[in-house]
């Protein structure tokens, strides 16, 4: 007896491991690429693609998505249970590696897709439930920028089945504040530059054409030749002055 | 003399032709002017919060400079029939004053477009759009102006912020701080509406599926009237002066050679 007790825990260790053998399927999550969204990922959400044709073997399964941070997702293990504190949205990422949410069965994601559906994720659509611990299973809108991963993950009961890998590195959105936009920036345009240029031109021509007016005040500056008269001044008419002609010598 | 007497005549001719043109221009610088500042687009309310509205300003003093203009040429086409000395004196010093007004209305108009860039207009956005508390009745004033102002641009233009809906998520704004980014990841007035003044479909919105919400930017809306408010006071207003400059330039040679 006393040989096989070290080899008992071991056998038992071994026994739910070769039960819950997790299948890893071929199959990376994504961020939506089409259609093109602008939501696509913004200061708290991000879209993923559902996984479509992905987990067709597992028509009993429930398919979870597990989001994690880059630097937590390590720290996941697929044996922590739905619906509790060790995967509740509320306590992560203070307490909890990463938590699991959107929950759906493949009666969900029917494959093929049909052609023109969008069929997209939105991670963090639910204010509603964001701190009610009630709701651990809350698809709140994510705490920081990130970077984080997620994976797919279904379980049949409790016991996981099937996983996807973990996705890239997935960054959110972050906002500049107002402050920082230079609005002083401008420059003058070429337009307003030319215009005030020749105008002020223009009016000191015009001061100086009006200061030659009152310093030639009735002067004839411009010759006698160009002075012209107001409609009713007398025209001056030659006059034939008296004089005695020369008599030719034949009248006399 | 009477070539002498004709070039009178063909001056004096220009003269009042020049005067007759000028008349007209004026009181279309005042309709004009008029026109801009009644602000047919509902802009003002942007320029009044920005403190840059030199180009209402322009308008106002456009509009009186179109009056002044009109009576001006008058007492410059009575003047030139009647060779007075003293009415065209009287003529010129009025129009030289009327010219500075202008000239100075044109340049505000001009200095002051060239304030208006994008960024003033996004940074006044974000700063005041649907702000929750003003900090006293002149904010308030002008918050709500810059509210109504963009919800009425937003609907009736197709367009969402003043580049484009992705405004709302690269900078932190008054709107960001009382409405969640989840829900509103840019405003409810940047969805597709149907007849009543609702989204046609939140969630298409939310997301920004192509079709269920405004993808454009506002600027063009607003620089567009901007722009030809502007342009239409600063460059009519050049070329009013051109032609005056030609027009007082005869009158004062006009005036130096008038017999008295």
């Amino acid at each position: 007896m006393l040989p096989l007790l070290p080899l008992l825990p071991l056998l038992l260790l071994l026994l739910p491991a070769a039960h819950g053998a997790v299948e890893r399927v071929g199959y990376t999550p994504s961020l939506t690429k089409s259609p093109v969204l602008e939501g696509l990922t913004t200061g708290s959400t991000f879209v993923l693609d559902q996984p479509r044709c992905v987990f067709d073997k597992y028509s009993n399964a429930d398919i979870w998505l597990v989001v994690a941070l880059e630097s937590t997702a390590a720290n996941f293990s697929n044996s922590v249970a739905p619906g509790t504190a060790e995967s509740a949205f509320q306590n992560f990422p203070d307490s909890v590696p990463a938590y699991m949410t959107l929950n759906a069965t493949l009666a969900n994601y029917p494959c093929p897709k049909p052609a023109g559906d969008i069929t997209v994720l939105r991670v963090g659509s639910e204010t509603s439930c964001s701190g009610d611990a009630a709701r651990p299973t809350c698809n709140g809108p994510l705490p920081g920028p990130g970077p984080y991963l997620v994976k797919f993950l279904a379980l049949e009961g409790s016991e996981p089945v099937a996983e996807t890998g973990w996705s890239q590195p997935i960054m959110l959105r972050t906002a500049k504040s107002s402050n920082s936009i230079s609005t002083t920036d401008g420059g003058h345009s070429a337009g307003m530059i030319a215009l005030t240029t020749i105008l002020s031109i223009l009016f000191a021509i015009l001061l100086a054409g009006l200061v030659a007016m009152f310093v030639f005040w009735g002067s004839d500056a411009c010759g006698g030749s160009s002075t012209f008269s107001k409609p009713e001044a007398v025209s001056v008419r030659r006059y034939n002055t008296h004089h005695v002609y020369d008599q030719p010598a034949a009248r006399l | 003399m009477a070539k002498s007497e004709d070039c009178i005549h063909i001056l004096q001719g220009l003269l009042v032709f020049g005067n007759v043109v000028i008349g007209m221009c004026g009181i279309a610088l005042t309709a004009e002017c008029i026109y801009f500042v009644s602000d047919p687009h509902g802009l003002y309310p942007l320029l009044e919060a920005t403190e840059n509205d030199g180009i209402y300003a322009a308008a106002w003093i456009g509009i009186f400079v179109g009056f002044a203009l009109f009576a001006l040429s008058i007492l410059g086409i009575i003047g030139i029939i009647k060779s007075d000395r003293t009415l065209l004196l009287v003529y010129i010093i009025l129009m030289l004053i009327t010219f500075a007004f202008e000239m100075a209305s044109c340049i505000t108009a001009a200095t002051h477009r060239d304030f208006l860039t994008p960024n003033l207009f996004l940074k006044q956005m974000l700063e005041r759009y649907q702000k929750a508390e003003p900090a006293n009745n002149n904010d308030k004033w002008m918050t709500e102006g810059v509210t109504k102002t963009w919800d009425k641009l937003m609907l009736q233009n197709h367009c969402c912020g003043v580049l484009g809906p992705s405004d709302w998520q690269e900078y932190t704004s008054a709107f960001r701080s009382t409405h969640n980014d989840a829900d509103f990841p840019w405003p409810r007035k940047c969805c597709a509406m149907d007849a009543q003044g609702l989204p046609v479909n939140l969630d298409g919105c939310k997301l920004g599926v192509p079709g269920y919400y405004n993808s454009n930017g506002c600027y063009d809306a607003i620089s567009g009237p901007v722009n030809t408010h502007a342009w239409g006071v600063a460059w009519f207003g050049f070329a009013i002066l051109c032609w005056t400059f030609c027009v007082l330039l005869g009158t004062m040679f006009y005036w130096s050679g008038i017999e008295y």
